[in-house]
């Protein structure tokens, strides 16, 4: 295994930062509306998540954790209430603003890893530096493959994710999260596609980004011994925030 | 960004071959398609080299059994000629403008000898009559009844072929393509004079190169028919064809004219020109249509396939306009690479020299077929496209 972070608990390295805020959402409500049906996703959440902070949510399914991962993400906008990043309300953003603060701040890591096949290893870990101006095709590939370093799968740029594990795919979405140098990880279920091996392994990974970079990373989990492995475990219940 | 989507269609060759071939099928056809109305076009612009406005065709047929004295003959133009209201008239062979009916052969002179060339019998007043236009030399005279060879005159592309632009042309001799063993191998035609080119087929065909021989006064006691083309002053109709008809049967009621247009001849064989040509037109629209189905189809499925790789690149950054320009983009990659494959093929037909049809006419039809095809990708691509782009992206990933 070339993985190159080892396994640890979170312990944050920046504490002068742990009281600034890095995700800041007031008053949050998320309905999802038909003709005939109102869901309330999300139900006035207030939650503030540090700079440098590991964040698990937990929570049963339909509980809205997904909901609140992609309001986070800015992938989705929410039906009431101001979400910030980083110090900034986002509520009047346009279209193209959002994909920019997205692009900049922000790595996702997907239980699905939702990885391109027809794309390589390396063009994969490219794609979110595709979406930033001003970097050459150099420049890109070099972040890139450096991303790969960190995630131990530098000898494995040519190959296709279909020749990949389940592990090293994620490792893979891992490397590509990490290729724009965003601040915030939002991680939906990362284990929940791979066996307690794998799944420890990729833990591991994301405990040793945090502690090495100071990432703030907000991980959706089912898994109560992954869970406690973050230093804030935060639990919904019917689209509200319960402890 | 390109970069990547050539990446992006590379490794999905496989998928994008049938579409690459639809493009460099369609490319194809319409380049075909292209080729013969651009070409067909080009000629119904180019000056037809004579005027068939006011001109009458006239078949005097002789009766079953009766001929055609020559006297009788000259009477019968003589008296047509002086109806009032009748400018000029011209005994010719029955292949007259606009007709169904051609002759030809090979003939040249220098060992250069030309396929296809039109031959006109025409009498002294052919060109009075037909309106040509005389570049070089003369039109047929009396005097040219003293002529041992028979007097010819030429088409200014039939002189560029055998004798080139600028060498002498008139007395030259002009023979038919031997043949060893056949009797007409022997006939030699003296050429007196050379007229524009003129298009006498149709409206929509090429310039021919053509020959006009001189209808030297002999015995015309064979012929059982003649064909005598007037030109009328304007105005004149109905009234004026039935005197030229009850004329001739004056001189001789065992004979019978019938007397057309060939303002009507031009029509009917624009008709039968044009009718194969819409029936072309009609199969290159339906094709069309078909590729613009086809490729809305195919790309429409192409992004519910792809709905949760939208989603990631929304993630990842990419607005939602981004998403339907790169969709787009990738059409139009793809529509390259068929329109490229295409134009190679295409350009293989000047190269050659293939059909005989003018470099330019190529030239344009590869144009025309590519901005058709682009114009289409573009178009069909659009509306998935736009989809593309409203696709929420938190659906999306949640999709998988």
């Amino acid at each position: 295994m070339e993985t190159t972070l080892t396994t640890a608990q979170a312990k944050p390295v920046q504490t002068s930062l742990k009281n600034t805020p890095m995700i800041k959402l007031t008053d949050i409500e998320k309905v999802y509306q038909t003709d005939t049906i109102e869901t309330v996703a999300l139900n006035r959440v207030n939650l503030t998540i540090n700079k440098g902070e590991f964040v698990s949510i937990m929570g049963p399914s339909g509980c809205g954790k997904s909901t609140l991962l992609s309001l986070m993400g800015l992938l989705d906008e929410p039906t009431h209430g101001v979400i910030e990043i980083d110090g900034r309300a986002l509520t009047s953003y346009s279209d193209k603003e959002l994909a920019k603060v997205r692009n900049h701040k922000i790595g996702f890591i997907f239980q699905s890893f939702h990885l391109i096949n027809d794309l390589s290893v390396l063009d994969n870990v490219e794609l979110p530096l595709l979406y930033r101006a001003g970097l050459s095709g150099k420049e890109r590939r070099q972040r890139a493959v450096t991303a790969l370093e960190k995630v131990g799968l530098s000898a494995r740029t040519k190959h296709f994710p279909s020749q990949l594990s389940g592990g090293q795919r994620q490792r893979v979405a891992i490397a590509r999260a990490l290729a724009g140098g965003p601040e915030i990880i939002l991680a939906d279920e990362p284990t929940g596609n791979l066996d307690s091996v794998m799944g420890e392994e990729i833990m591991d990974l994301l405990l040793g980004l945090h502690r090495e970079q100071g990432t703030t990373i907000v991980m959706v989990t089912h898994d109560e011994s992954m869970a406690h492995k973050t230093e804030r475990l935060i639990r919904f219940f019917d689209g509200s925030q319960v402890s | 960004m390109l970069r990547h989507l050539f990446r992006l269609i590379w490794n999905r060759k496989r998928t994008n071959v049938l579409l690459i071939g639809e493009v460099l099928l369609s490319f194809i056809v319409l380049f075909g398609v292209g080729v013969i109305l651009v070409t067909v076009g080009r000629n119904y612009l180019l000056p037809q080299g004579f005027r068939h406005d006011q001109v009458w065709r006239l078949n005097i047929a002789a009766g079953q059994g009766e001929k055609m004295p020559r006297p009788v003959l000259d009477d019968v133009l003589r008296q047509v000629r002086a109806l009032p209201g009748v400018q000029e008239l011209t005994l010719t062979s029955p292949n007259t403008p606009f007709r169904f009916i051609s002759m030809n052969g090979e003939y040249g002179a220098n060992n250069i000898y030309l396929d296809g060339v039109d031959r006109y019998d025409a009498d002294d007043h052919y060109l009075a009559t037909m309106g040509l236009q005389l570049r070089e030399g003369r039109w047929f005279r009396s005097s040219d009844d003293a002529s041992t060879r028979r007097p010819t005159v030429i088409s200014q592309n039939m002189r560029e072929k055998v004798f080139g632009a600028n060498a002498p042309v008139l007395g030259k001799i002009l023979r038919p393509k031997p043949h060893p063993g056949r009797e007409d191998d022997k006939e030699e035609y003296q050429v007196v004079g050379v007229v524009e080119s003129a298009r006498m087929h149709s409206e929509f065909s090429d310039y021919s190169p053509s020959m006009w021989m001189r209808l030297e006064p002999h015995d015309t006691t064979q012929w059982e028919g003649a064909a005598v083309l007037v030109r009328v002053a304007p105005g004149q109709g109905p009234e004026l064809q039935q005197k030229i008809v009850r004329t001739v049967a004056g001189v001789t009621r065992k004979w019978s004219t019938e007397v057309y247009t060939l303002e009507a001849d031009r029509i009917d064989k624009m008709k039968v020109t044009v009718a194969p040509l819409a029936a072309l037109s009609v199969v290159g629209l339906f094709l069309i249509v078909n590729v613009a189905l086809g490729l809305f189809g195919v790309l429409w499925y192409n992004i519910s396939q792809r709905r949760a790789e939208i989603g990631l690149r929304r993630a990842m950054g990419a607005t939602g306009a981004g998403i339907g320009w790169q969709f787009l983009g990738e059409m139009l990659v793809l529509t390259t690479m068929g329109v490229t494959l295409g134009l190679l093929i295409a350009v293989q037909f000047p190269l050659l020299g293939a059909f005989d049809v003018a470099a330019q006419a190529y030239l344009l039809s590869m144009l025309l077929a590519s901005v058709i095809i682009f114009v289409l990708a573009a178009v069909c691509a659009w509306q998935p496209s736009r989809l593309a782009a409203r696709i929420h992206p938190a659906v999306a990933l949640r999709e998988e």
